[in-house]
């Protein structure tokens, strides 16, 4: 009787030992991602990546996160807060998630995917174009320039190989110059490989596959970074501006406003202008004083598209950093309604910026060239972009060329593009803010911010890198750190 | 609450047919039909942000002042409701009036067993069970208004869900009295388990129809988006129960398991666990007037766990379409892991169980240790890696801890008074001890940049985020009036309490029984955003001190330098909003941590028992009626505000809170009939 039980056991086990091996032998199939893909062409990488490196430069929607409307437009001066003054950026206090989600997102969504695209698209690799790699070359250098210029001293090199062959989860940071270098390489890489007429990418939210329009992109913005290192690094810095400026053929810039780095939107949800997303559902932002009085001064049209008049059709501007009891005491312009439009462009970088760097070269005496004449058509590209024309004697008004008054302009010009307005501040020191009203009260000892700290999960999660990145910054992690092309 | 509701049917089914004396089918069936109009309060953080002479019988009552408020809105904006300003606050009554969630859920729940009895001692069970929901939800979350000249529609999302886990098993048994003194249950068998999940969900961003929710009414590209996840595990496993002479028991069991989430090279783990028990009083036949009932256990067990499906491959994900049509894609922002391997826990427990003087006093002593390795975790890694975590088997993860119960009947008369006692402790501790190569911190939660952290080696749960800047004697140090931030980020709480703990009395006197239960959580951090913004807001009860003539904050001021400090006491003023915003924890996150702490009355419960002359008919058995209030009182807290057992996020991400809804107390009546 035992025995027989034990070997019905034993072949009721066995057998259903090989049932069980029979369905195991479908697991790996089943075990396929149904939701996500794990192939991927590049051209469906790039309009993400595209659109959240424009969103965190222009705009950006969410409360706390917005280092643009609410720190840089704040700092230069061009806004101001009329409510949550103390604690949402105006008074140099900044929300902790400002640092944090402009860190992640820009890693996140934006770098990695440029990394993607350039991994994807490499000569031996199944998508290979080396326009997509220009394009995820450019890309990565505006956004890792936009970073530096933030916070100082990143990952770079070692950034974005968290899944690479030899994976890196905890990078360390380099200093400035090398990712100055390594950018300025990059973009003159870019200028290179593009290939015009050929090898056609799609996707391209930014310039609809205009590859000439990229390599113009990328000639401008290496003159943006190569004036940014100029005290830094003069040689090579005016060889830089020097070879571009002097042969279009073979490195285009932008000259007109047909070639701007600027994304259109569209009126549809998600796509619409940050700005106006802003704006129109919260009324916490009036023009600041400083910038409405400079433009009245100079009797500058620019103000109306800038500023929204009175009731009674004057301009008014709200002081920055007021106790919000003191603001709601004065009744100032709001922001103009070019910007309350859902389509309005979100802009990476102009004409007018390379004409104002082309004066900038002429007046240090790096080019041969009218400083007077080149500032004039950089002030007339910057009305002609709002469909205004410059007054003939507008130049006049601005007294003597000078850097002061240059950068005045330039910083007029850069309504809208906060963080480059607050970085180009940053570098010259130009245009001097005017002493603080009365009744404002700046936190950071009161000095103009020189950069954001590092986010804390680099505290968190990266600490021995990150301390080397605060001992290549040169200064405690605060923001009254200069960073490298200031000093 | 208002405008809530919730209802549930059941109805179910349970036979039992012997088809022979060896063969028994035993069928069950039940559905249950539940749904509601609005499951929830959407909280619109009314504690942070209303103000103080906020009117909210008017507010409840909008529709009568809407017309008379409408004529007073800014030119430019127009809302669907009143409310006591636009700006930054909902009227929290017309939320919970049209911005609902409502849900229709099926549940229908099967099984059939088939149990033979081959011959006395040795049985098979066959036995299949489904258990299958679907439901369907409709959040409302948006509504048609303008501001600022610009018109926003109305939007909502439909979300239909459909589960399904199907277990199918057979099990024989052989239960064997070997002799007198010896017992011997041996079972084995096979288990195989299907887990189906899918969620399809649709946005409506903006309505044609404002309030028409149906999803043909878009007036512009709607967001669809879908979820499926499908998962089988197959078991093998044994097991076998010796008992010797019933007062030594051996239980021994081992299992194995083969997943569909993991590598097909790694995906079938083995478990086994030994567990011993002796009644002592038996064994050694020494049970004395005082000690009555002496009983030791110990066990050694392993538990296996297999991943989440598709954690294997690196994927993008769908970010929708620009401008309505260009198709985005992203790379996920978690590193999958193509090489996971199985999760496995390692407990091992003793205890002891003393009863004393015939039962009236019992003691239960238990000790824990549980081991995990290779836990599946996905562990937050720096951002500029381009990545926001990665999926690992981590190192080794323990939990520890002790438990000591107490039980007694002090008082038990012969006229039917009766009292009897219990007194429960507890201390639990985890601790990561090795993570990954070159990781060494797992994040369990972030709020606001503060982050609760388990560091390898370090305690767990320690909240790391921004103090103030501290004398060497510990004060606060204030600069033009105001605290300063140090920089970096310090250990500033921890969120495992010290001690958990439970106390409860049961008193009868004949057909009455009066119950109570106390609970006790002692230390704990919480970081507790709302209550430090409410003070920000000016909402509490402690910012009405210098709103006129301003405060000074206790602490020093620093009157040398930065190399040679002196600190006197801080004498400056400052105005009340500059003071409190500087407590604003979501930059000053030493101000949003507190001790979450509290002793509650947990549970009173009064219950009669009806003689059964009273039911005096044959279908009712027993009935009892019981008051019950729940929640009925802090008897300790150090919190000044609020509930400290709050749970903001759930899971790992304990001791975090931001404006909830209070705790509720209530009370209520049961009846228990039984027929």
């Amino acid at each position: 009787m035992k025995r027989t039980l034990k070997t019905y056991t034993l072949q009721v086990v066995s057998g259903l030992f090989l049932l069980l091996a029979a369905c195991t032998s479908e697991f790996e199939e089943m075990n396929i991602d149904p939701n996500n893909p794990t192939q991927i062409s590049p051209a469906l990488l790039l309009p993400f990546a595209i659109q959240t490196t424009a969103d965190r430069y222009w705009g950006h929607s969410t409360r706390y996160e917005r280092l643009n409307i609410d720190a840089a437009m704040c700092w230069v001066q061009h806004l101001s807060r009329n409510i949550y003054i103390n604690a949402e950026g105006d008074n140099y206090e900044i929300p902790l998630t400002i640092a944090s989600s402009t860190w992640q997102r820009m890693y996140n969504d934006a770098l990695i995917n440029f990394e993607k695209i350039l991994e994807l698209s490499a000569p031996d690799a199944p998508y290979a174009n080396p326009n997509y790699e220009a394009v995820g070359l450019i890309m990565k250098s505006f956004a890792f320039a936009y970073l530096t210029d933030v916070f100082g001293p990143i990952p770079y090199s070692d950034a974005l190989k968290g899944t690479a062959e030899t994976a890196i989860n905890a990078p360390a940071y380099d200093g400035m110059e090398t990712i100055y270098a390594g950018m300025l390489a990059d973009l003159a890489l870019a200028n290179e490989k593009i290939r015009i007429g050929r090898d056609a990418i799609s996707g391209d939210i930014l310039f609809q596959g205009d590859m000439l329009r990229w390599k113009k992109f990328a000639n401008s913005l290496a003159l943006r970074l190569a004036n940014r290192q100029r005290a830094q690094a003069p040689a090579a810095s005016e060889a830089i501006l020097k070879k571009i400026f002097s042969d279009p053929a073979s490195y285009p810039v932008f000259t007109s406003q047909e070639d701007f780095a600027q994304l259109h939107h569209v009126d549809v949800i998600g796509s619409r202008n940050k700005m106006f997303d802003v704006f129109s559902t919260r009324s916490d932002w009036n023009i600041s004083s400083t910038l409405i009085d400079a433009l009245l001064q100079y009797e500058d049209e620019r103000i109306t598209i800038f500023a929204e008049p009175l009731a009674d059709g004057s301009y008014r501007g709200l002081p920055n950093g007021l106790t919000d009891a003191a603001a709601n005491e004065i009744d100032a312009s709001r922001i103009g309604l070019y910007y309350m439009r859902p389509e309005a462009p979100s802009i990476l970088m102009t004409s007018t910026e390379v004409r104002f760097i082309r004066a900038e070269a002429a007046l240090a005496g790096i080019l041969s060239e009218d400083p007077e004449a080149l500032f004039a058509e950089a002030i007339a590209s910057s009305f002609a972009q709002y469909g205004l024309e410059m007054p003939v004697d507008y130049p006049s008004r601005l007294g003597a060329l000078s850097m002061e008054s240059l950068m005045t302009q330039k910083w007029i010009s850069l309504f809208g593009q906060g963080v480059e307005a607050w970085t180009e501040m940053r570098r010259t020191g130009l245009p001097k803010l005017p002493p603080p009203h009365p009744d404002a009260t700046f936190v950071n000892e009161g000095v103009l911010p020189t950069r954001i700290e590092y986010p804390v999960s680099e505290y968190s999660l990266n600490r021995s890198n990150l301390d080397g990145g605060i001992s290549k910054l040169g200064g405690p992690d605060t923001m009254r750190t200069p960073l490298w092309w200031s000093k | 609450m208002y405008n809530n509701d919730y209802f549930r049917n059941n109805y179910k089914l349970n036979t039992s047919y012997k088809f022979t004396d060896n063969l028994q089918v035993t069928v069950s069936a039940e559905y249950v039909k539940s749904g509601s109009d609005n499951r929830r309060f959407t909280s619109s953080s009314d504690f942070i942000w209303a103000h103080r002479h906020t009117d909210y019988n008017k507010l409840k009552d909008w529709r009568s002042y809407y017309a008379i408020q409408r004529e007073t809105f800014r030119p430019g904006d127009d809302y669907p409701y009143a409310n006591w300003q636009h700006e930054y606050f909902s009227n929290p009554f017309f939320l919970q009036d049209v911005y609902t969630n409502a849900n229709d859920k099926d549940r229908l729940l099967g099984n059939i067993a088939l149990n033979y009895k081959i011959s006395e001692h040795f049985s098979v069970m066959l036995r299949s069970g489904t258990d299958f929901w679907s439901d369907t939800r409709r959040d409302v979350t948006g509504v048609e208004f303008t501001k600022n000249n610009v018109k926003r529609f109305g939007s909502y999302r439909e979300t239909v869900i459909s589960s399904q886990e199907t277990n199918s098993d057979v099990i024989l048994t052989f239960d064997k009295d070997l002799s007198s003194s010896l017992s011997l249950r041996v079972q084995g068998g096979a288990i195989n388990r299907v887990n189906n999940f899918k969620r399809n969900s649709v946005l409506v961003g903006e309505l044609t129809i404002d309030g028409l929710y149906n999803l043909g009414n878009f007036a512009s590209p709607v967001v669809p988006s879908s979820m499926i996840r499908q998962q089988v595990v197959n078991s093998v496993f044994g097991a076998a129960t010796i008992g010797i002479n019933n007062a030594l028991f051996i239980d021994v069991t081992g299992r194995n398991d083969w997943s569909s989430t993991l590598p097909v090279q790694a995906n079938s783990f083995f478990y086994p666990s030994v567990a011993v028990s002796a009644v002592l009083t038996d064994m050694f036949d020494f049970n004395t007037r005082i000690l009555s009932f002496a009983k030791v256990r110990a066990s050694i067990a392993q538990v296996g766990n297999d991943a989440d499906p598709y954690m294997l491959n690196q994927v993008y994900r769908a970010q929708g379409l620009w401008a309505g049509t260009t198709p985005m894609y992203s790379e996920s922002n978690a590193i999958a892991n193509r090489n996971l391997k199985p999760e496995i826990t390692t407990g091992k427990e003793v205890g002891l169980d003393l009863r004393f003087l015939q039962g009236r006093i019992g003691v239960d002593l238990t000790y824990y240790h549980q081991s995990t390795v290779n836990q599946i975790l996905a562990v937050s890694i720096s951002n500029a890696s381009g990545y926001a975590s990665q999926t690992l088997n981590a190192g080794q993860i323990t939990n520890q801890g002790v438990e000591i119960m107490l039980s007694g009947t002090p008082v038990a008369l012969p006229n039917g008074f009766s009292w009897e006692t219990q007194l429960n402790f507890a201390r639990n501790r985890n601790q990561v001890v090795a993570l990954a190569e070159g990781l060494d911190n797992y994040i369990l939660g972030v709020q606001n940049s503060l982050t609760s952290e388990a560091r390898v080696g370090q305690p767990y749960g320690t909240l790391y985020g921004r103090r103030y800047q501290r004398s060497p004697d510990g004060q606060i140090i204030y600069r033009n009036g105001l605290p300063q931030l140090d920089e970096g980020t310090h250990a500033i709480g921890n969120i495992q309490p010290d001690w958990i703990g439970g106390f409860s009395n049961t008193f009868r006197y004949k057909r009455l029984a009066l119950s109570t239960l106390i609970d006790v959580k002692m230390g704990g951090d919480i970081f507790d955003v709302g209550t430090g913004l409410a003070r920000k807001t000016g909402q509490l009860a402690e910012t009405a001190f210098g709103r006129e003539e301003g405060l000074i904050g206790q602490g020093v001021m620093n009157i040398g330098t930065i190399e040679n400090p002196v600190f006197v006491p801080n004498d400056v003023i400052v105005d009340a909003t500059t003071f409190w915003n500087n407590q604003n924890p979501r930059t000053y996150h030493e101000a949003g941590i507190f001790d979450g702490s509290f002793v509650k009355l947990r549970e009173v419960a009064l219950s009669y028992t009806f003689p059964k002359a009273f039911l005096g008919n044959r279908y009712i058995q027993s009935m009892r009626l019981s008051v019950v209030g729940r929640n009925l009182a802090f008897l300790h807290r150090n919190h000044p505000h609020i509930d400290p057992e709050v749970d903001m996020k759930g899971g790992n991400a304990q001791g975090f809170a931001s404006g909830e809804m209070p705790s509720t107390r209530n009370i209520g009546f049961n009846l228990n009939v039984s027929f």
